[in-house]
């Protein structure tokens, strides 16, 4: 007789649990948005920053143990090595594994014609969240933009055409003088009008001075609120993924 | 100046000159393998800042990871045991010998880095210093010149000494 109650019992519980768990199910699936519609709310974010807000030139989460800053010029051959060979990698590797938190700084060089143009075009991309792609076609291509400027060419086939239009109109009034880091660490933004764009590269450079940056590529590691000294020059992934490795160790 | 006295300068002189190689490889030393800053001494900061000394090699491009690697954890040390046998002042001929070769080395090295136009962090003490003239003609001006001096002296003392001793031998006997 006990039997048969605790058999009803069970039954009628068994039925209520698993109504409950079909009920939570139900409601999440209606009220969780989907990976898709994530990615796409994350990008209507980044547009919806627009000209006023500081572009976003970093890769992975901010609470990652490792922040590697990074200050590199876009016409530089050793940045783009250390770009393709070293961070490429680091970047698919211990960024997306969230160990690394890689920011860009921009260090527009006096010396090279056109990274200051280019580290504008690499802002307004970021503006609209797409820094990635922008830095990836300017680095792939640099051998050839350099050669004539064209930056345009290789940064309209790396997004997407309604983004570019986008980042033409951020950079529409920026034709003239870009800020440039000086070797007497004087101030870099150009005599006269500046655009929109110039603050946030200037700002980059002062913050470059105060490493202090004397050449590209200039890395700074910070371990847990510790801070290493600055390196500079190329360095390859297999021995900056050891240091990695080390610091994590700790 | 009399014979003994010029004698006796060279001698002091020598002293000076191994103590001074002595203090610089084993400050380049220190440098090398001392943690990092807000770190403690320990086994695993020792791995820490021997990487970070890797990556200042890695930075020459001269030699492939696992060379760098070996470079890096083997030099620091190599650096320490120098400074230790020169301190001593034993076999000093050699000591003096093998410090003139590294130093040719280290010159050579950034020679090649600074004529490649790599704007490099030297890692000769320690990370941060730049690889330039100055340290060109820190290193070839006067480091180098100081390790052939000692090793020169060093040579000649133990020859006058070897060329003393027959003699003696013989007036005695």
């Amino acid at each position: 007789m006990i039997r048969t109650q605790l058999w009803r019992y069970g039954k009628q519980y068994g039925t209520a649990a698993i109504a409950a768990l079909a009920l939570v199910a139900a409601l999440a699936a209606a009220g969780l948005p989907s990976q898709a519609t994530v990615r796409k709310a994350r990008a209507r974010a980044a547009r919806g920053q627009q000209s006023s807000a500081a572009p976003v030139k970093s890769y992975g989460s901010k609470s990652a143990p490792i922040t590697m800053e990074v200050f590199t010029d876009y016409e530089c051959p050793s940045c783009r090595a250390f770009f393709e060979q070293t961070l490429r990698p680091m970047i698919n590797d211990y960024v997306a594994s969230g160990k690394v938190y890689l920011i860009h700084r921009d260090f527009p060089l006096q010396m090279h014609t056109y990274s200051g143009q280019a580290a504008r075009w690499a802002n307004a991309a970021a503006k609209i969240g797409d820094f990635e792609p922008a830095e990836s076609a300017l680095y792939d291509n640099q051998t050839a933009w350099t050669a004539d400027g064209n930056l345009q060419k290789y940064l309209s086939a790396a997004v997407s055409a309604t983004d570019f239009r986008r980042m033409e109109t951020i950079v529409k009034g920026c034709e003239g003088a870009a800020p440039q880091a000086k070797p007497n660490r004087g101030n870099p933004l150009p005599a006269g009008d500046h655009c929109s764009l110039d603050s946030a590269i200037a700002s980059d450079i002062q913050q470059g001075y105060g490493v202090p940056v004397n050449a590209t590529p200039t890395f700074v590691i910070t371990y847990k609120g510790q801070r290493m000294p600055p390196d500079s020059g190329y360095v390859s992934w297999p021995l900056l993924k050891q240091f990695f490795d080390s610091l994590l160790a700790q | 100046m009399p014979n003994h006295a010029r004698g006796t300068l060279g001698r002091i002189l020598l002293i000076v000159g191994r103590l001074a190689l002595a203090a610089v490889f084993l400050f380049a030393a220190y440098m090398k393998i001392k943690p990092p800053q807000g770190m403690h001494w320990s086994p695993a900061t020792l791995k820490t800042s021997l990487a970070m000394f890797a990556m200042e090699v890695d930075s020459y491009e001269m030699l492939s990871p696992p060379q760098v690697n070996l470079v890096a954890h083997v030099l620091p040390f190599v650096e320490l045991a120098l400074g230790i046998w020169l301190l001593t002042g034993v076999g000093l001929r050699f000591s003096s010998l093998a410090t003139t070769l590294l130093l040719a080395g280290f010159i050579a090295a950034m020679f090649s880095a600074y004529e490649r136009g790599l704007t490099i962090s030297c890692g000769c003490f320690g990370p941060g210093e730049q690889v330039g003239p100055k340290r060109l003609v820190e290193d070839g001006l006067l480091f180098l010149p100081i390790a052939i001096a000692v090793a020169v002296g060093a040579f000649v003392v133990h020859r006058r000494t070897r060329a003393r001793t027959p003699k003696s031998n013989a007036t005695s006997a």
